[in-house]
């Protein structure tokens, strides 16, 4: 996928730059948090929903931690959440859409129920059950995440495949002999990577914004600190009320940006793709 | 008497890169001209820019002037104003798109559609009469008036083209122009179109502009045609004069390469190469790389549209032809 | 023949909402049994714990126990909250209007202005006013529409307090007439109506734009413009109209969202709806409530895109004749 078009597509947009940009700024804040960080964002005090000054620059929280630490931490969950269940998310539902695509008959009929299924049934109400029948942590919230978010690519991948399908390079790899899995391989695999890839990227924003949702409704890690959890804590300690902006506007401003740079990077690889679709070998 | 259409000079314009490169063009009342041409050699683009149809990217300049039977003044339509033009649009001058396909509101009526058309420019037009009108131009083009209660999509392809037809007659203009009306359609749709366009003709002393690509429909319905090459005009005359008697290389191969009943067996060779990118088009005449004819001269001087027959014009340094030089595949650029 | 397309629709739409109650059971009852989650409940002891399980019928057998259960669905019999000790069912009754009051209004609003503006940046495609929408629809559309929401009660419920913070109506009063209390309910509902509009906005205005382009590339466009149209009624009369169908089907898909952002802008308002009535049960571990509103929450997601198909039918008379 690092051809030179696609490059040149990125770094040639106005959006693009700007995806890439604050993407690679959160992905460094993310592995770099802690580090950054001027306080332990943990550490309570005394000046509870203080102000921005010069010791805080954002203030503090309820409990009296550093705002601005706690945001850069906070950064790895939404990062590292929103990627895995992305990918767990892809993965799945390549599996599903190519083996329904590619086989037909009743395991197609199965698995297009299944997905259509998933695809009506309303997507938080359903992640919150699920979260809530089991223990908090990053591991079950990358799992539930994962686990409902695979249908749209399931559906993508079914199409692309059905196609490819009728080409007439599958049927004269199957005329000579070739075997499935050669041919999933060599000829539909990628053919259809390409857009996977370009879907994917808009799942994660989706799932960052459902770490988010999820965490601010307190199924969340109570492990870890993240903007969705500050958010939580910064609603349930009656920040709004208190006139508390410092604490309220940055974890909701960083989670939009971050979403709205993978999404102006996914919109582009998607106008990207679909030309190109066109003339698959 | 005065033309009822006289475009001079028309021009347009994608930024710098030019589409129509300097048209004249003149109609008679009730008069049919066949405009003929490879696509992309701006028909279609004239064709909208006599009723100031293009879209804002392209720029217009050129006269266009209309002259309608009775009228005190002419139409000077490159001054008019988009208001201005929407008193001329479809009352004097109707158009039938390209490919009937799309050229309804899907999800409306036909009549309804009809009676719109017909409300914009008589706007106290009684109900009644409205209606018994739709009813009257359905069965003029050989269509049944209860098929104004359908939608486009339960037409078939022909039947629609009949209706783009009644439609263009809607509000009685003097001239009808017909961009490609047969092209999507098989060879009896096509000989029914056409023969009721020349009914039309008569019967309404309608002037028509026909539009295509394929020589055959032009011989058959036009009195005169004109030949379009790269944005500009390289031959015009009566049709059976042209027909008979080309007056410039392109006229000469596109008449080749038609097929003849009766004639020798085998395919003519197409015109080799392609048309010119108009941003940088060939030194001298634009026909020059693909002219079998081509000399000298023809890389040195861009020929201008000249009279070189008894109402015939043509762009070529060498015209009149009295005959043409026999030429086996088309060599480009072997000297004459 | 429309009968039967109707028929084999609303089949569909039963079928899923079946599997829906598959799933609610086999999670609820396979996958955690609830009385070791009830027994997390302090003091609970085994005699308590063996009558729960009698009174649950989890000691009979797999397939009676879902019949026990669909049974029970049908007769609107969802069982106890273990919170408030009342019956689930008559927990959503009260909550539901509510939440039909916010996501009516919201959806509403959200499809009109979201509409309106795609038409405006279709029709001026390229041009900065197209640029400035797009780019306002895409940071609504990435935000939380809960931290909206709490900007919003930050900017007009506290910095200039002129709309109240939370609930459905201001707590203590006494109403006079009927018209007052609504008038009241309708001061409440601005803001939550607000967040939960420039939550969908975005998705609105992005498919409603890509529809207008793609109709104003249609030949019949260029035809109306031709039969002297002025421009303002050829968008209106017949690029408008054929924009809309797509939208029909395409903002089916977003109910899904909506229902999303009920339940985190409920709890933002404390609005008592059935988001509300779901965070709460998320706190308090309430099973039966969570299993309940998210057989409601899907049903009524069917329901809506079972509507979107009828309406979608309606208004293209292409799809009449198939």
């Amino acid at each position: 996928m690092n051809d030179g078009s696609t490059r040149d597509l990125l770094l040639h947009s106005w959006r693009g730059r700007f995806g890439l940009s604050v993407l690679g700024l959160f992905l460094f804040i993310a592995a770099f948090g802690s580090l950054l960080a001027p306080d332990d964002p943990d550490a309570s005090s005394t000046e509870v929903l203080a102000p921005p000054s010069t010791s805080h620059l954002l203030g503090t929280t309820e409990q009296g931690s550093d705002v601005l630490s706690q945001l850069l931490v906070g950064a790895q969950v939404s990062i590292v959440v929103g990627f895995a269940a992305a990918l767990i998310s892809a993965v799945l539902g390549s599996v599903v859409g190519l083996a329904g695509g590619y086989y037909g008959g009743w395991t197609d009929r199965i698995l297009d129920a299944l997905e259509n299924w998933f695809l009506v049934i309303p997507t938080l109400p359903l992640m919150i059950v699920l979260a809530r029948l089991l223990d908090p942590s990053l591991t079950v919230l990358i799992v539930v995440i994962g686990l409902t978010s695979w249908a749209g690519t399931g559906r993508i991948v079914r199409a692309q495949v059905l196609t490819l399908r009728e080409r007439s390079f599958v049927e004269r790899a199957r005329a000579l002999g070739a075997s499935d899995t050669y041919i999933i391989r060599k000829h539909v695999l990628p053919n259809t990577l390409p857009l996977i890839f370009a879907n994917t990227v808009l799942i994660i924003a989706v799932a960052i914004l459902s770490e988010a949702a999820l965490s601010f409704l307190g199924l969340g890690d109570p492990t870890r600190i993240s903007w969705g959890t500050m958010l939580e804590s910064a609603f349930s300690s009656g920040a709004p009320s208190a006139g508390a902006w410092w604490y309220v506007i940055p974890p909701g401003l960083c989670i939009s940006l971050l979403v709205l740079a993978v999404t102006l990077i996914g919109f582009l690889f998607e106008e990207h793709i679909n030309p190109r679709l066109r003339e698959a070998t | 008497m005065s033309d009822l259409l006289e475009v001079g000079d028309l021009h347009v314009h994608h930024g710098k890169r030019p589409i129509v490169d300097g048209v004249d063009l003149a109609l008679a009342r009730g008069e049919a001209l066949g405009l003929a041409g490879e696509s992309g050699c701006g028909k279609t683009t004239t064709a909208l820019a006599l009723m100031k149809l293009l879209p804002a990217s392209l720029e217009q300049s050129g006269r266009v002037t209309l002259r309608l039977e009775g009228a005190e003044e002419p139409i000077n339509i490159e001054k008019r104003t988009e208001a201005g033009m929407q008193l001329v649009r479809w009352r004097h001058i109707s158009l039938i798109f390209q490919g009937a396909m799309n050229s309804l509101d899907p999800v409306q009526r036909i009549e309804r559609q009809f009676a719109e058309a017909i409300r914009l420019h008589e706007p106290e037009a009684r109900s009644d009469d409205v209606r018994e009108r739709i009813a009257e131009l359905l069965r003029t083009v050989g269509l049944t008036p209860g098929l104004g209660r359908r939608y486009a999509h339960q037409l078939s392809g022909g039947q629609r083209q009949r209706v783009m037809i009644a439609l263009a007659l809607a509000c009685r203009p003097s001239l009808v122009i017909a961009d490609e009306p047969t092209t999507a359609l098989d060879v009896v749709m096509q000989a029914q179109v056409l023969q009721l366009l020349e009914r039309l003709r008569e019967e309404l002393g309608l002037a028509l502009i026909l539009i295509s690509h394929d020589l055959g429909v032009l011989a058959e319905t036009c009195d005169r045609i004109a030949v379009m090459y790269a944005g500009r005009i390289v031959e015009s005359g009566p049709v059976e004069r042209v027909f008979a008697t080309p007056q410039h290389p392109y006229t000469k191969l596109l008449l080749d390469s038609l097929p003849v009943i009766g004639g020798e067996r085998g395919l003519a060779p197409p015109i080799p190469g392609g048309p010119p990118d108009p941003s940088d088009p060939p030194p001298g005449c634009r026909f020059n790389p693909r002219c079998p004819f081509a000399a000298e001269r023809c890389s040195a001087e861009d020929p201008a549209l000249r009279e070189v027959a008894p109402w015939q014009a043509a762009a070529c340094h060498f015209a009149p032809w009295s005959e043409w030089p026999a030429t086996t595949g088309a060599e480009a650029g072997s000297a004459r | 023949m429309s009968g039967r397309w109707l028929a084999g629709k609303t089949l569909a739409a039963l079928l899923t909402l079946v599997f829906v109650i598959i799933f609610n059971f086999f999670l609820f009852r396979v996958m955690g049994d609830p009385t070791t989650q009830l027994a997390r409940l302090p003091n609970a002891s085994p005699e308590e714990i063996a009558k729960l399980r009698a009174d649950y019928g989890i000691d009979k057998p797999l397939p009676s126990q879902f019949l026990d259960y669909a049974g029970d669905i049908v007769r609107l019999d969802l069982g106890i909250s273990q919170r408030s000790r009342e019956p689930v069912w008559e927990e959503i009754k009260d909550a539901l209007p509510w939440t039909l009051l916010l996501v009516g209004t919201g959806t509403l609003l959200a499809t009109l202005i979201g509409s309106w503006m795609g038409v405006i940046a279709a029709t001026n495609r390229g041009k900065t006013t197209d640029d400035g929408l797009l780019s306002f629809s895409l940071f609504t559309y990435a935000s939380p529409e809960y931290w909206i929401g709490i900007i919003l009660i930050l900017l007009f419920a506290v910095a200039i307090p002129i709309l109240p913070a939370g609930q459905q109506v201001t707590p203590g009063i006494e109403f006079t007439s009927w018209f007052a209390e609504a008038l009241d309910v309708a001061e409440h509902l601005i803001l939550p109506a607000t967040a939960m509009t420039l939550m969908l906005l975005g998705q609105y205005f992005l498919i409603m734009r890509s529809s207008m382009v793609d109709v104003l590339t249609e030949d019949f466009i260029t035809v109306k413009r031709a039969t002297g149209m002025r421009w303002d009624r050829v968008v209106r009369r017949h690029a408008v109209p054929n924009a809309l169908l797509p939208l029909v089907t395409l903002s089916a898909i977003q109910f899904g969202t909506v229902v999303g952002g009920a339940i985190t802008i409920e709890t933002i308002f404390s609005w008592p709806g059935l988001g509300e009535l779901s965070f709460n049960a998320i706190n308090d571990k309430d099973f039966p409530v969570l299993q309940g509103t998210f057989l409601v929450f899907s049903a009524g997601v069917i329901l809506a895109n079972l509507i979107a198909d009828i309406l979608y039918f309606f208004l293209d008379p292409r799809v009449q004749s198939r």
